[in-house]
């Protein structure tokens, strides 16, 4: 697992990046800055941790061109408003210091995408936390419910014992941006599985219809692409209280990227994705046999929908019999359908009927 | 145009003005109610233009429209222009006559070519409203106006007039008008908006008049201005005979029945361009007719012979009759600079490139073709480009599709050029406007409204010629606009980011801040220039710069090159750097050699022009390396350039050279067959 690192270490290894910087200029080279390709052709399966990580691919951002010259300015600027922080003890959001970057003249920042961008390859390239760089995201956490305990430090300092069913509203457990052990710890639980859930349309009406309790298991709303908190707190989950994790999305292309960042990792994060990744994590539906065999109400395919299923069927992580499958046969159909079609059965229908069937199978209902 | 001429005049004798009216109104320009007002404003405002013209005033036209009754759509049309006035005497004759076209005696280019003059629209306004229309001129030296209501008598077929007077003619401010000419007409018409409109007339009319000044008050009282640009009025063009190659048989039986001449020869030779004593005989004996024969008692098989023997049909020792090419200085481009200040009065863009051609004939009458691209500003994208089609300096307005110019644009492949254009069909999208403008003494319409060029494939080449040449324009013009964001982009590079860099990176690891020269000829790799035309407002010129930077390693040397409006009539003046004429408009310096990190210069200013004329300078080299920020030089396209030197300096059109036309002019003995011939029978 990626450790956490000292101010001091955090500092050296930024300074490498200065440092390579600096050389070539000595040397009356243009300035570089050596980072991995970050695209699917350079992501591998890492047999010993059992997820994806970026390979050997390197890519050299020079400054022969403007964009990149003014990337690597703001790679400087960056790195000097890190050391700050680190000397006086703060952190920052990722959006303060986008607006902190006004200040940079050339080196700010155009768009919150660019400082969000760069604070993750200072990530891949120094082998650090963005936790050690004292950046905080204010991505979107998780909501959950369920019949588990966890203890989390609030503000004051102090420990809080939450039960994520009977200390919590409708709305779930809002699960924070650090959910390092440093912030929450797992206590107890009383469940069988977690499933993880796309849509919040989806996520209330089980909790409507109690499923969590009938069926005993801990729900999780994802919010689409899940924060990297969330698949921390699921990764954490999965491992330390050894949970099955099940995974209920839309059926389309875009739904089988989200799983593969759950189970696999993300493409963007694959420096950390040992991290973040939850292998066990298992694809429960709507999948495109689903969409055929609950005759769901569907849509046709998009122009976009068909490109992003063939760049699934070269992408390493769904290399896998059974997602080709499902790839293909997506493409054959030329359909997909949202969770919530399963409506048209009726409100109860995916908790009475699709759900249990569907777990079954695994053998967890 | 002389077909129907000559239809209306045999067969429409007893047929009353307002029968013949109806029936050819579509063909009138009368056929909608939009459409006539259009009409009454083009025949009063083509009037206003020649009449200056030929006086050699610079126009001012007021153009007024007010609505009088909406229900039944009552329109009231004013327009006043500067021009010479009309003696009082001769008023009935210019608004109660019914031509074809207003010139007598010999074929040239004119406005009057088309239409059906302003009688037409005093006959409308009295077959819809029942009301004469008011006339005011004054003549300069006289102490006032004339003033007249002209009507038409359509069981006479004879003009009216009434309320004649004299009265003193003031101008808005106060001032007593010095000369012009008034007409205050009520039709039935409706006003409308938009492609099709008074307002784009007269939009495109001042386009290509940049020596006339538009007003226009629309019926919603807003007051549209298009100012004069140039002080320069049309060329005064020179009337010819026609020529053999562009007659056609019932012309011809006319001219000969006509002649007075007692040879034909001498008919020959008197009353046609092109033809040489030599070729007069020659055509005689083609035509196996007596050279002595009297033209007037030609039998029609002879006739026919003769046109024959003219079209080349018929030999003489196996090769058709030799005949010279018609004179062609009897056109009035508009010319480059001033389509250029009439576009850009008129349109607001990025870009605008024109061109003349130079002169050429198809069928015995000499043509020439005018074209102009207009691109950027903020024009619609996603639109087809906006087509401004002329005759003889007159808008075409209507069937744009069935137009030869439209044509001419729709056979160019403009994707090359950065337009976008589905299936390299039709009328490319983007950002833009094209000009076409052809100038003629006989200009071929599809149909009798006027509104559409007739097929004719020398043209359509010529003019398709034309756009290629523009288009090349528009995609240098584009690469430019690139290379110049690239070279921008570079000097940025070099001179902000990166010692931004070298001093964050030295503050960060508390080291020196490190000697930037050897990583700036790597990261720039090239030379480079920049170019900037500017206008000068002290001196009243424009300063021109262009700068080559070597950031490489090695030694180079180029011959720069750069375009300067030289046919525009500008001078280049204080040039140190010296060089030589490459061709016309086009520049060279041949410039000693760079070495590593240096840099050259070269100034000079150009007089003679006014602000706008000259805001952008194409540089091109010669060397082999490439030059960010310059071309390298096409030859073809210096090539393209000298052999339009050539062509001109053929026809005798040539700048400052006034040679002698093709053949010495004499008066015809017999009018040629085109624009005379009135409806009524003769004089009013």
């Amino acid at each position: 697992m990626t450790r956490r690192h000292t101010a001091e270490e955090t500092k050296q290894a930024m300074h490498l990046i200065v440092g390579e910087m600096y050389d070539r200029i000595v040397k009356g080279e243009p300035p570089t800055m050596t980072l991995p390709v970050r695209t699917k052709n350079n992501i591998g399966f890492d047999k010993k941790l059992g997820v994806y990580k970026y390979g050997k691919k390197q890519s050299i951002r020079d400054a022969t061109s403007l964009g990149s010259a003014k990337q690597l300015l703001r790679a400087l600027h960056v790195v000097e408003f890190i050391e700050e922080m680190l000397v006086a003890g703060k952190s920052s959001t990722l959006r303060e210091m986008y607006y902190i970057s006004e200040a940079w003249g050339l080196g700010k920042f155009g768009s919150q995408n660019e400082s969000n961008n760069l604070a993750e390859d200072l990530e891949i390239v120094t082998k650090c936390l963005r936790e050690d760089f004292k950046l905080r995201p204010e991505e979107d956490g998780a909501r959950m419910i369920g019949n588990l305990t966890l203890r989390e430090r609030n503000r004051r300092g102090e420990w809080m014992r939450i039960n994520a069913r009977d200390d919590v509203g409708d709305s779930g457990y809002g699960v924070p941006y650090n959910v390092e052990a440093e912030k929450i710890e797992l206590l107890e639980n009383d469940i069988d599985f977690i499933m993880a859930i796309e849509t919040g349309g989806m996520f209330d009406r089980l909790i409507e219809n109690g499923f969590d309790e009938e069926y005993r298991c801990g729900l999780l709303h994802l919010k689409g692409q899940p924060a990297r908190s969330t698949r921390r707190i699921m990764k954490r989950m999965s491992e330390e209280w050894d949970l099955p994790v099940v995974v209920f999305l839309d059926g389309d292309p875009w739904s089988f990227r989200i799983f593969a960042s759950i189970a696999y990792g993300a493409i963007k994060t694959a420096h950390i994705s040992e991290y973040l990744a939850t292998p066990s994590a298992t694809y429960l539906g709507i999948t495109a046999d689903d969409i055929v065999a609950y005759d769901l109400p569907n849509d046709d395919l998009s122009k976009k929908d068909i490109e992003a299923l063939n760049a699934e069927l070269s992408d390493p992580r769904f290399a896998d019999g059974w997602w080709q499958e499902q790839i293909n046969m997506m493409l054959e159909l030329g359909k997909k359908a949202e969770q919530q079609s399963l409506a048209k059965y009726g409100l109860d229908f995916v908790t009475e009927t699709y759900l249990p069937e569907k777990l079954a199978e695994l053998g967890l209902a | 145009m002389t077909g129907i001429a000559q239809k209306l005049a045999s067969n429409q004798k007893q047929v009353a003005i307002s029968e013949f009216f109806e029936k050819n109104k579509h063909f009138l320009g009368f056929d909608s109610l939009a459409r006539s007002l259009i009409t009454a404003v083009k025949e009063a405002v083509d009037n206003a233009l020649d009449a200056c013209e030929e006086a050699r005033i610079l126009p001012t036209i007021r153009v007024v429209i007010e609505k009088i009754d909406t229900k039944k759509d009552i329109i009231k049309l004013v327009v006043e222009d500067n021009g010479p006035g009309i003696p009082q005497k001769s008023i009935e004759k210019v608004f109660g006559q019914l031509l074809f076209g207003s010139r007598f005696h010999a074929i040239r280019q004119s406005r009057g070519q088309q239409g059906i003059g302003i009688t037409g629209v005093v006959m409308y306004c009295q077959l819809t409203t029942g009301r004469t229309t008011h006339v005011r001129s004054k003549i300069s030296g006289e102490p006032t106006a004339a003033v007249v209501d002209i009507g038409l008598d359509t069981r006479k077929n004879k003009a009216t007039k009434s309320n004649q007077g004299r009265e003193i003619w003031y101008n808005e401010d106060g001032s007593a008008k010095e000369h012009g000419t008034e007409v205050t007409a009520q039709m039935k018409a409706k006003y409308q908006k938009g492609r099709q409109s008074v307002w784009q007339y007269l939009r495109m009319t001042s386009i290509v008049n940049p020596h006339a000044e538009i007003t226009f008050t629309d019926p919603d009282g807003e007051v549209h201005h298009w100012p004069r640009v140039t002080e320069r009025l049309p060329t005064k063009v020179e009337g010819i005979k026609p020529h053999p190659h562009g007659i056609e048989l019932g012309q011809l039986q006319r001219m000969t029945s006509e002649s007075t001449d007692s040879r034909l020869t001498v008919f020959l030779r008197m009353n046609f361009s092109g033809v040489s004593a030599r070729a007069s005989k020659e055509l005689c004996v083609a035509a196996e007719i007596d050279e002595k024969t009297k033209p007037k008692s030609m039998n029609p098989d002879q006739i026919r012979a003769l046109l024959e023997a003219f079209q080349g049909e018929r030999h003489v020792n196996g090769k058709p009759v030799k005949l010279l090419n018609p004179p062609t200085n009897c056109l009035s481009p508009i010319e480059e600079m001033l389509i250029k200040k009439g576009l850009s009065k008129t349109i607001d863009s990025r870009f605008i490139s024109t061109l003349t051609r130079a002169p050429a004939v198809t069928q015995g009458n000499p043509y020439q073709v005018e074209v102009g691209l207009i691109f950027g500003g903020n024009m619609a994208a996603d639109k087809p480009v906006e087509v401004l089609r002329f005759a003889n300096r007159v808008p075409l307005m209507y069937q744009q599709g069935g137009c030869l110019l439209t044509k001419a644009i729709e056979s160019v492949d403009w994707r090359q050029y950065g337009l976008d254009q589905p299936g390299a069909k039709g009328v490319p999208k983007g950002p833009a406007a094209i000009l076409v403008h052809l100038a003629s003494t006989n200009v071929q319409f599809t149909s009798e409204a006027k509104e559409a060029l007739a097929d004719n494939g020398e043209v359509i080449e010529e003019a398709r010629k034309a756009m290629l040449e523009m288009g090349r324009g528009l995609r240098k013009h584009l690469e430019k606009k690139k290379k110049m964001a690239k070279t921008k982009e570079k000097f940025e590079l070099i001179n902000d980011i990166l010692p931004a860099i070298a001093e964050k990176s030295a503050h960060i690891l508390g080291r020196p801040v490190p000697d930037l020269a050897g990583s700036i000829t790597k990261i720039m790799s090239a030379v480079i220039s920049e170019t900037s035309t500017t206008w000068n407002k002290e001196t009243k010129q424009t300063d021109v710069m262009i700068t080559l930077f070597n950031y490489t390693s090695r030694v180079r040397a180029y011959t720069i090159l750069a375009t300067w409006p030289e046919k525009a009539g500008a001078e280049m003046i204080n040039n140190e750097t010296g060089g030589r004429k490459e061709a016309t408009g086009v520049w060279a310096w041949k410039l000693p050699s760079l070495e590593p990190g240096e840099r050259t210069v070269i100034t000079y200013n150009l007089s003679g022009l006014e602000r706008g004329d000259w805001t952008e300078t194409d540089v091109f080299f010669r060397g082999s390396q490439d030059v960010i920020g310059a071309s390298k030089m096409d030859e073809k396209f210096l090539e393209e350039i000298r052999r339009q030197e050539r062509a001109l300096s053929d026809t005798g059109n040539a700048d400052s050279t006034p040679e002698e036309p093709a053949e010495p002019m004499g008066e015809p003995t017999v009018a040629p067959p085109s624009g005379q011939t009135t409806l009524f029978g003769g004089d009013v």
